[in-house]
């Protein structure tokens, strides 16, 4: 199982839809993803420790360093699916390179 | 034509009777067929919306229900009258999508932003059809002061052109907040129309205050020092304690409100969520159509705001705002909120950040000026709120008559001043027309000026770029 995080203003718009796309893309290209949405203002070292992707809008500056590896999901959110397929593509890649099943 | 009625009549009554929740299920699930989107999605989505409704009333139960005896409780052991609700943006948006209206002004705006691409008086395809709602919320309450359809749509849709030229306006911006050139988004989000006002105030602080900029300080660094502490359930928890304490409330009672605001606050954003999920399906159907129309053009995408979230100044100034505005509200003359699930400045933040492009005591000082017209509008729309909560099925019937919700961070405050002057005007005529046409003169004059503004500043980006 991957875990993934991303995030957004307020939780439950932009952060979903990505959450939702990433899940399903990635199991149609046979991953095993979990994907969680929070409000980027709780996003903590701590809790980016506990996942192995991190997966925003933009990259935040959060007054941390993500050590976890990043891939910038905005493109999702244009709901032109041609727009987004870079971005699962990196995500595939990046899932790759974690050597997890 | 008798029969004609009579037979439609026959057909919508004993549907408009079901009650909101099933009509809204009905009349989502068929305008999204209308676009095309396939049956079962489109079924998810209305029975979601139902769900959302069905549960944001339990939820506005809880709290209202909670909270009331506290609040008459605080009115009179304080003498300070703020025995308004503020439920935070998620109830406001649910029972603004459970009016049929809301779908009506959608359909306006989609219609004048493909107009506007068309005839090249924008770049901009707006995706985010959910915050449509902010639109459709300033023309309800502009019917609710009095206004007709057509007069209300006018209005909806001469603030939906100017959200639409302002978000071209601001791209150049966003790039620049993003540290980024090549990417489509921007926003029509309605807390950018506090743009204009909020650069007033930012040409007076050049002028007045210009040495604070150098105790700008690091944002993300407060941010993740306060950590968990400024997160929902906190936030309702302070309050619940401050409500109680101040109410004279026992321990045990203390206690209750305590864990009922903070539960309360993360069932809204819960909540929220699923009603965002049943308009999605809504949304994909009609970006597939407006892409498919406009096949070839190069556009920015609309998004919601959220894209500019990872930017910490507006979760610190946020942060600060806080405090600043719960000691507002007990102090301002014709407020009559009392901050709760708002409290978090939201619909505040993002505006200051792009005007004064993250100097962050700006963004403090800017928005502590500026908030009390957010609570005032607040304060305007409660009685309009509720009412429409009551309509749409989403107030809970035990709690006393004249209790009333709203929210005190509502993006758009100054919109909801106009849709109240215009209504007032249509219904009322006399003054109000004055008053209405003065407040619309000087809302277009002050975007012109912003826009001039915006102008100048998105030619010293174009310079800085070809010399750069």
């Amino acid at each position: 199982m991957i875990k993934i995080l991303t995030a957004c203003g307020a939780g439950v718009n932009s952060s979903h839809q990505i959450k939702d796309a990433l899940e399903e893309e990635m199991k149609n290209r046979g991953f095993d993803v979990s994907c969680e949405a929070v409000m980027i203002k709780d996003v903590t070292e701590e809790m980016v420790s506990k996942f192995d992707i991190f997966a925003p809008i933009v990259k935040p500056d959060l007054g941390f360093k993500v050590t976890i590896p990043t891939v910038d999901c905005g493109p999702i959110l244009y709901r032109i699916p041609v727009m987004a397929q870079p971005v699962y593509d990196q995500m595939e890649e990046t899932i790759r390179t974690l050597n997890k099943k | 034509m008798g029969s004609i009625i009579h037979f439609a009549n026959s057909i919508f009554n004993p549907i408009i009777a079901l009650g909101a929740a099933p009509v809204m299920l009905i009349v989502l699930t068929v305008i999204a067929l209308l676009f095309r989107v396939k049956f079962t999605k489109a079924l998810e989505g209305g029975i979601r919306l139902a769900i959302a409704l069905t549960g944001i009333s339990a939820v506005i139960g809880l709290l209202t229900t909670a909270f009331s005896a506290a609040l008459t409780g605080f009115v009179n052991s304080t003498g300070i009258q703020l025995s308004i609700t503020d439920v935070g943006w998620a109830p406001l948006a649910t029972i603004t999508w459970g009016s049929p209206y809301t779908l009506f002004f959608l359909l306006v705006l989609v219609v004048l932003n493909i107009a506007m691409i068309l005839l090249k008086r924008t770049n901009t395809l707006d995706v985010d059809i959910f915050d449509v709602w902010h639109s459709a919320f300033v023309g309800l309450l502009c019917i609710f002061s009095g206004a007709n359809l057509f007069i209300a749509t006018l209005l909806v849709v001469m603030i939906g052109v100017m959200k639409i030229i302002n978000s071209d306006l601001m791209k150049p911006t966003f790039n620049d907040l993003l540290h980024n050139d090549n990417n489509p988004m921007t926003t029509t989000h309605m807390n950018y129309m506090m743009n204009p006002a909020i650069m007033v105030l930012n040409k007076i602080f050049d002028v007045v205050f210009p040495w604070l900029d150098k105790f700008d300080f690091d944002a993300a660094k407060l941010n993740s020092k306060i950590g968990f502490w400024g997160s929902n359930f906190s936030i309702g928890i302070y309050l619940g304690v401050f409500i109680g304490l101040m109410s004279h409330q026992d321990m045990k009672a203390i206690f209750v409100l305590a864990f009922t605001a903070g539960t309360c606050l993360e069932l809204f954003s819960q909540i929220g969520n699923w009603f965002i999920k049943a308009v999605e399906p809504l949304s994909q159907g009609i970006s597939n159509v407006a892409t498919k129309y406009l096949k070839g053009r190069k556009f920015n995408i609309g998004l919601d705001w959220p894209f500019l979230a990872g930017r910490a100044e507006i979760w610190a100034a946020a942060n600060v705002l806080a405090p600043i505005m719960l000691g507002e509200a007990l102090i301002l003359p014709g407020n009559h909120l009392l901050p709760l699930g708002g409290i978090i400045a939201m619909g505040v933040t993002p505006a200051l950040l792009v005007v004064t492009r993250g100097k962050i005591i700006r963004m403090i000082v800017i928005g502590a000026l500026e908030l009390p017209i957010f609570l005032w509008a607040g304060t305007l729309a409660a009685p309009f709120v509720t009412h429409t909560a009551k309509l749409v099925g989403a107030f809970p019937t035990g709690v006393p008559k004249g209790q009333l919700i709203s929210q005190t961070t509502m993006e758009g405050p100054i919109e909801k001043f106009l849709a109240y002057l215009v209504g007032h005007a249509t219904s009322q005529a006399g003054m109000y027309i004055v008053y209405a046409l003065l407040a619309i003169a000087g809302y277009i004059l002050l975007f012109v000026w912003y826009a001039f503004q915006m102008k100048k500043r998105n030619r010293a980006y174009a310079d800085a770029k070809a010399n750069g």
